[in-house]
């Protein structure tokens, strides 16, 4: 009987048995049928009372089907859930609350526009005299005891975007645990977070857990769960991937476990063909989320820049093409030092930019593929130095050859843009680049909403901007596209380089052990 | 998701959909259906050559400035100061001409009228890029400020006397073949803004920032410096357009020159809006909107309907133009 909780794949198999206490929550074999795929494949979990359990995965590993099945948002296609050993069914939200399940999104659910006590009766409304006038005294004294319960000592006027964001989290707790939840599903609580802010917000939960309150906590902050966690689940694909007591938790086995065996044969993993000249150097360079980076750019190479959410990873992209003012440091372009007060001076210098969301970044959303495609190029087809009279016929004709030569498929040229399909439209983005004559690309996530062949594509053009000369800088919220793409993978922590991973030891694994915080 | 979609589409795309046509050219269509039925209803009056010059003459100041607010449409800036910056440019000529009758020649003072309806262009301008206030409310605020003014200085009294005749022949003389300079006018302003929006580089990154201005900016567009550009053609649109009302009346009102072009110029623009190209604000477009109202009012005053019908016949086509333009934008998404 116990056995079956247990993971029974994975490296912790020795461990089995899947709770720490005795069971508030199990789930059974549970199995989840979308149209094409098994979102769940069977899946066992067990959540003991007053435990602190972690849920992690990787993205599409089936965490948050499971949390939906759990709380009632959806109904699974197989297998059992049981409340306090009873098996129960979850039609509804409601249902799940009314056994003590509650949750709590990564965006808090909250409307910072209102004060804390309207957000804590947004869901079952105020209380009310006679049924007509709020009652302001009753509810400022409910919220103020719905607010001890989770021990925050704030005023219920103030307005939640006055808040502080752990303080905003434990409203968003409290508002889940309402009347009595048993079991509080937390959703990436901390990505909002500040490091000091998560030592608060975990200091509350333990301090519940300890009242009998269980949590099931997804996050993808490892170092993060290695603190708080009692438990460790892994999905991966659908289906238990290792289970881990807080004693026997080991960082490098959970790693295995959330990334599988993986195989690219187009993986670089090795170093570029040649090693050209310094394009870029970034001595110190500080701003924004980046506290400081160092670290060189050389033609021919495609430099990864890795790291949670709030690392600074992203946001060392955007500082490097004078989104935002640097605070220090130095940035060196072609041996010449420069300091960028906008992304037109970085785009002068030779610098692009795919930024992340391609339709509020990068498109223009009404206009033809060509006229996105020779967006930042306009002045090289002006007939004239005074009016810049545009010669829509050698515009036409360069925005063809850049389109056929990344293989855009599209009716033609003049074709709107938004006939093309995602991939297409990034590709007709990296033309627009390709066509100005950019030195240095940085690129966000380029291949996100692109479909799988689209996503081969994209890659090989990548490879293709190094091979022909430039260098580029290479990111991305999909731990698994670095080994695939980069040389070497700088990996970012708190706002620095944490460390420096080249060729073969460029692997996922390694990737996210630096990110959360293991050592080289 | 959106990139199945999309992949869909391309395939589809050939095939002409009448919904996509009708919202494509119905607004041309209705015009000639109306020079149509107005020829028919009065076949002595309305399809005449006179007529027709008639009509042209008498959308020329709403046409100017609504070239002009379709510059700043591109870019997505609405501009509430026109009603108040046409006042502003008729009075401040007709001003400056009675007052030094012997410095200030008419060349003179139709430059410096255009020249502070540019410069208060500019600063709506520079309110909207670097207050970061809406244009919306910047030039409904720039528009009291200017009507104010324009008050206190008048006096509240029009001109009337002593406006030289080569002040009046803007608006009413005709020199090249007969055809009244407030076409001749309206027909450069407009040849002018197209070649612009249409065929320089300045006029694609207008519409470009109008698309999307953050994917401008990262091409290296300086977003900021076209809405002081923008606003200030319109301005001298909207003073222009005054000016050749005062020409054209021959009397330097101090208010409520504009009032009756606000609501026309944004309808034409938006009706234009809805035609050739349909969701995109360009010259052409503006034209047959102009042309629309400026039929449907000389058709119906020919056949001896109301003038109240105008007004209600106006306000039923822009619905039904923003209708059809709406119902492919939709479709398009």
């Amino acid at each position: 009987m116990l056995a079956t909780h247990g993971a029974t794949v994975g490296p912790a198999s020795a461990s089995a048995e899947g709770s720490c206490g005795g069971a508030f929550l199990e789930v059974e074999g549970l199995v989840k049928v979308f149209p094409g795929t098994r979102a769940l494949d069977g899946v066992n979990i067990r959540v003991g009372r007053g435990e602190i359990h972690a849920l992690l995965g990787e993205n599409g590993a089936g965490k948050s089907t499971l949390i939906r099945q759990i709380c009632g948002a959806s109904q699974p296609t197989e297998g059992r859930i049981l409340v306090e050993g009873r098996e129960v069914s979850l039609p509804s939200p409601h249902a799940a609350a009314a056994l003590g399940i509650a949750v709590v999104h990564q965006h808090f659910n909250l409307v910072p526009q209102i004060t804390v006590c309207e957000n804590l009766f947004l869901t079952e409304g105020l209380p009310r005299r006679g049924g007509v006038f709020v009652h302001w005294g009753e509810a400022y004294r409910r919220a103020r005891a719905l607010l001890s319960r989770v021990g925050l000592d704030i005023d219920p006027r103030a307005m939640v975007s006055d808040l502080r964001p752990d303080e905003a989290a434990m409203v968003a707790i409290a508002k889940a645990m309402g009347a009595d939840a048993r079991l509080i599903i937390l959703d990436e609580p901390t990505a909002a977070l500040l490091p000091g802010e998560v030592g608060v917000l975990f200091g509350h939960m333990r301090r519940l857990a300890a009242e009998g309150h269980a949590f099931l906590y997804v996050s993808h902050r490892l170092a993060e769960v290695f603190e708080i966690a009692d438990c460790v689940t892994v999905l991966r694909d659908g289906r238990n991937a290792g289970h881990w007591r807080r004693s026997d938790m080991a960082r490098r086995e959970i790693i295995n476990a959330i990334v599988g065996q993986k195989s690219f044969s187009e993986a670089i993993s090795s170093a570029p063909v040649r090693q050209g000249d310094v394009l870029l150097r970034s001595e110190r360079l500080g701003g924004g989320r980046v506290a400081e980076m160092s670290f060189e750019l050389r033609a021919h190479e495609i430099v990864g820049v890795a790291g949670l959410p709030g690392s600074g990873a992203e946001e060392a992209l955007d500082l490097l093409y004078g989104r935002f003012p640097a605070t220090g440091g130095r940035l060196v372009i072609a041996g010449a030092p420069v300091a960028f007060r906008s992304p037109r001076d970085a785009k002068a210098a030779g610098l692009a930019l795919a930024p992340k969301d391609r339709h509020a970044e990068s498109l223009l959303p009404g206009a033809s593929v060509r006229e996105n495609i020779s967006l930042p190029n306009l002045r090289r087809f002006a007939a004239d130095p005074v009016f810049r009279f545009i010669r829509r016929g050698k515009e036409r004709a360069e925005a063809q050859s850049v389109a056929k030569r990344l293989s855009v498929k599209m009716a033609g040229v003049e074709s709107p843009i938004a006939s093309l399909s995602g991939g297409n439209q990034q590709k007709a983005i990296l033309g627009r680049w390709l066509m100005s004559g950019a030195k240095i690309f940085m690129l966000n996530s380029p291949t996100a909403a692109v479909d799988i062949g689209a996503k081969a594509e994209i890659y090989d053009l990548i490879r293709q901007i190094a091979h022909d000369g430039a260098g580029v800088i290479f990111t991305s919220t999909e731990v698994e596209e670095f080994p695939r793409v980069c040389h070497r993978v700088l990996v970012f922590r708190d706002g620095r380089i944490a460390g420096e991973l080249v060729g073969q030891d460029a692997t996922e694994a390694n990737i996210l052990n630096l990110a959360a915080g293991g050592a080289e | 998701m959106t990139a199945d979609v999309g992949a869909r589409r391309v395939a589809a795309r050939p095939r002409i959909d009448l919904t996509v046509f009708l919202a494509r050219y119905g607004t041309l269509l209705s015009l000639v259906a109306l020079l149509i039925v107005f020829s028919i209803a009065r076949p002595d009056v309305f399809p005449t050559v006179d007529n027709l010059l008639n009509i042209m003459n008498q959308i020329s100041i709403l046409g100017t400035m609504a070239f002009g607010l379709t510059v700043c449409l591109v870019m997505g800036l609405f501009d509430l100061s026109i009603a108040a910056m046409a006042t502003l440019g008729g009075y401040i000529a007709t001003f400056l001409l009675v007052q030094y009758p012997d410095t200030i020649s008419v060349p003179v003072a139709v430059a410096i009228a255009l020249g502070v309806a540019a410069a208060i262009g500019v600063m709506n301008g520079l309110i909207v890029s670097y207050l970061g206030i809406s244009a919306f409310i910047a030039t409904l605020a720039t528009g009291s400020i200017i009507t104010g003014a324009v008050l206190g200085i008048s006096d509240s009294k029009t001109i009337i006397t002593g406006i030289p005749d080569a002040f009046m022949a803007i608006g009413q003389g005709a020199i090249i073949l007969g055809v009244a300079n407030p076409i001749l006018i309206m027909l450069g302003v407009g040849l002018v803004l197209w070649l612009m929006l249409e065929h320089t580089q300045l006029g694609r990154h207008l519409y470009a920032i109008g698309g999307n201005a953050e994917a401008s900016r990262l091409s290296g567009i300086a977003v900021k410096r076209y809405a002081p550009f923008a606003l200030a053609v319109c301005a001298v649109c909207a003073g222009l357009g005054g000016l050749m009302s005062a020409a054209v009346l021959g009397a330097g009102r101090p208010q409520g020159v504009g009032d009756g072009y606000l609501l026309n110029a944004f309808a034409a623009v938006f009706i234009g809006a809805s035609s050739l190209r349909p969701g995109k604000f360009h010259i052409l477009g503006t034209m047959i909107g102009v042309l629309l109202i400026g039929v449907i009012n000389n058709g119906l005053s020919v056949m001896g309907v109301p003038t109240y019908w105008q007004y209600i016949v106006q306000g039923l086509l822009l619905i039904a133009a923003l209708f059809s333009a709406g119902v492919l934008t939709m479709r398009r998404r």
